[in-house]
């Protein structure tokens, strides 16, 4: 099935933010290819992300996924394909196009330094300062307080911001590296397996958090294992197989037994692919 | 305990916040002890203003030592070349500078000798930088290497002392406290910079993580061999300073001078891991250190044959110290932890 019109036919079947029709998607994957060698790591993906949508990228090992997001952040350049950003084609060769253009990711690793403190790691490469060229310093009293107004105005969370790092919980990193990310004022957030290896509170915790994104106006895009939290947070579910999107799918329209076989096998039983 | 909602930040009880923050400036009490017992056993090493002039002025070399390793340290690296850095930059110099029947006698001019000494180190250091960033190589066997290397090149030059100087060139070691406020100004650089810089900051988080600091954006390869040339510029300093505290370049010059920059350094509350310690601490470490030494030369008790053997019970102290003190710190972050 052409990977376009799968994603299309479910917007429209469902209603989804996908089909607003207030304007441009706030991303745009168009015919994205991206081989390493003779390995085609995505194939052909097409897919359209809109504003303040939690979309949410599944895939088995292998399937895509990561690679898709390195693409969307700057890590890869595409081989084939096209990026819109709110309707305006853009090209990333590294990391910093992507910050420059408004997307911000935050790994799988967090790249929390655990012996500095909340505020340093937030604001690490892009310190406020005071002064003038080479006689500029690190504005301290600035860095705190907007890592505070971070944390506080938009995690909704009391931080002691001189606290290092590797006293806080899986979840509270979490934040941590988020508020980094929002330190950066980006209107989409990249998160690559944002609840692997967390608790069920620090789930619930990142999850809160990630909504509460999405209602101030951020895009999310989510690359994860996890469907169960997907299914319980994500807007919309893009399924890649074999770095094809076979699928994307609205939570109250299917279930984790369908989007495992989707995963594992690229297709459903009994035609159900085919109701679209 | 911490909790996953809410507040975020350190929740340890107060006798655990009072213990790690004790943890953070050991030193100072050490130090405190140490000055104590210096005063009771061998009181003579700081019985008046010029015997504690003697102590800081001899401080002097040791403490741009301990900064420079302090700097390898914090970014995550070491570097055992810097005593040998020291010793061949000033042999070097000397060689280049001095009038004695062996020297080259290339320059009289104490100018080209203040460049020539300082490009030296620095070039020794930038090359420390490549290796171990560009190419690759593991600082332990890199520094090592270069640790032989220049000690086997400094006797390779000169067995006997280098003699001849000229005036201006001894003097700037050779006056106390023109060499401790050169000492003090470049704590307080280092201080400020580690602090309230960029550079200082993208150090600590290399030391913390070299692959987050990667992620974050810092360029990590330019900023290993910036750190080892300024090490290196550093130790070149200190063999300048060594020059002037003799008024001679000695054939031993800056031998044995690496571990106890390590012992102060980390004495001084610099981890061996990197990216935590202050740089005031390490000021602690340098003073500690030689007053350990200044009063082991004037204790009666101790030879002159036994100071080295004494110089290694020191540095295991410190590591012992170091690996005491980390252990404590995991063991109160494992009570809070979630």
């Amino acid at each position: 099935m052409s990977v376009e019109d799968s994603g299309t036919a479910e917007q429209e079947a469902a209603g989804s933010p996908a089909t607003d029709e207030a304007g441009e998607p706030k991303l745009r994957v168009e015919n994205i290819t991206k081989q390493f060698g003779r390995i085609v790591a995505v194939d052909d993906v097409t897919l359209d992300i809109q504003e303040s949508e939690i979309f949410a990228l599944v895939g088995d090992n292998g399937a895509g996924k990561s690679t898709l997001m390195n693409v969307l952040s700057g890590v890869h350049a595409p081989t084939k394909g096209t990026i819109y950003k709110d309707g305006r084609e853009v090209q990333f060769s590294n990391p910093s196009d992507a910050r420059d253009n408004g997307i911000e990711t935050v790994y799988q690793d967090l790249a929390l330094m655990d012996d500095l403190d909340i505020a340093t790691n937030i604001f690490m490469g892009q310190f406020p300062r005071r002064g003038f060229g080479p006689l500029s310093f690190i504005d301290w009293e600035t860095t705190y307080e907007r890592s505070r107004q971070i944390m506080m105005d938009q995690l909704g969370r009391d931080v002691d911001i001189k606290t290092e790092v590797e006293f806080l919980s899986g979840g509270q990193r979490q934040l941590v590296a988020i508020g980094r990310a929002l330190a950066f004022d980006p209107d989409v957030i990249i998160l690559d397996e944002p609840t692997s290896a967390l608790s069920v509170d620090a789930t619930r915790l990142v999850q809160d958090t990630l909504d509460r994104l999405a209602e101030e106006g951020i895009t999310i895009v989510i690359v994860s294992h996890n469907i169960e939290s997907v299914l319980a947070h994500a807007d919309r579910i893009g399924v890649l197989y074999q770095g094809s999107l076979v699928d994307i799918k609205q939570p109250g329209e299917t279930d984790l037994e369908e989007l495992n076989e989707l995963m594992t096998t690229g297709t459903l039983d009994a035609g159900l692919l085919d109701d679209d | 305990m911490s909790t996953e909602q809410g507040f975020i930040g350190r929740t340890f009880g107060d006798r655990d916040d009072v213990i790690l923050t004790l943890l953070d400036n050991m030193i100072w009490p050490i130090l405190a002890v140490v000055i104590l017992g210096v005063l009771v056993f061998v009181p003579q090493t700081l019985r008046n203003v010029q015997a504690i002039r003697l102590v800081l002025w001899a401080a002097v070399p040791i403490g741009l030592l301990v900064l420079a390793e302090s700097l390898c340290l914090l970014s995550g690296h070491f570097d055992l070349s810097i005593g040998s850095i020291a010793g061949f930059s000033a042999m070097f110099t000397g060689m280049i500078l001095g009038t004695c029947p062996s020297c080259w006698g290339v320059t009289t001019s104490p100018w080209a000798g203040f460049g020539i000494i300082l490009v030296t180190g620095a070039l020794i250091g930038l090359v420390n930088g490549i290796m171990i960033a560009k190419v690759g190589l593991n600082p332990f066997l890199q520094t090592l290497a270069f640790l032989i290397i220049f000690e086997g090149g400094k006797t390779a030059m000169q067995t006997q002392p280098v003699t001849g100087l000229p005036r201006l060139y001894v003097d700037v070691g050779g006056t106390p406290e023109f060499a401790i406020a050169v000492l003090l100004f470049a704590f307080l650089v280092f201080g400020l910079l580690m602090r309230f810089t960029t550079f200082g900051q993208a150090v600590y988080a290399l030391g913390s993580s070299e692959k987050s600091a990667r992620e974050v954006g810092i360029d990590t390869e330019r900023l290993i061999i910036v750190v080892y040339t300024i090490s290196g510029l550093l130790a070149a300093i200190a063999g300048l300073m060594l020059t002037g505290f003799v008024g001679v370049v000695p054939p031993l010059i800056g031998e044995g001078l690496v571990f106890q920059a390590f012992a102060g350094a980390v004495i001084g509350g610099i981890s061996l891991f990197g990216g935590r310690g202050k740089i005031t601490g390490a000021l602690g470490g340098v003073v500690l250190i030689q007053l350990v030494q200044s009063a082991l030369n004037n204790s009666p008790a101790v030879g002159a044959t036994q100071i080295q053997m004494v110089n290694g019970f020191v540095l295991l102290a410190a590591i012992l110290l170091y690996s005491t003190q980390a252990k404590l710190r995991a063991r109160i972050l494992a009570s809070g932890a979630v």
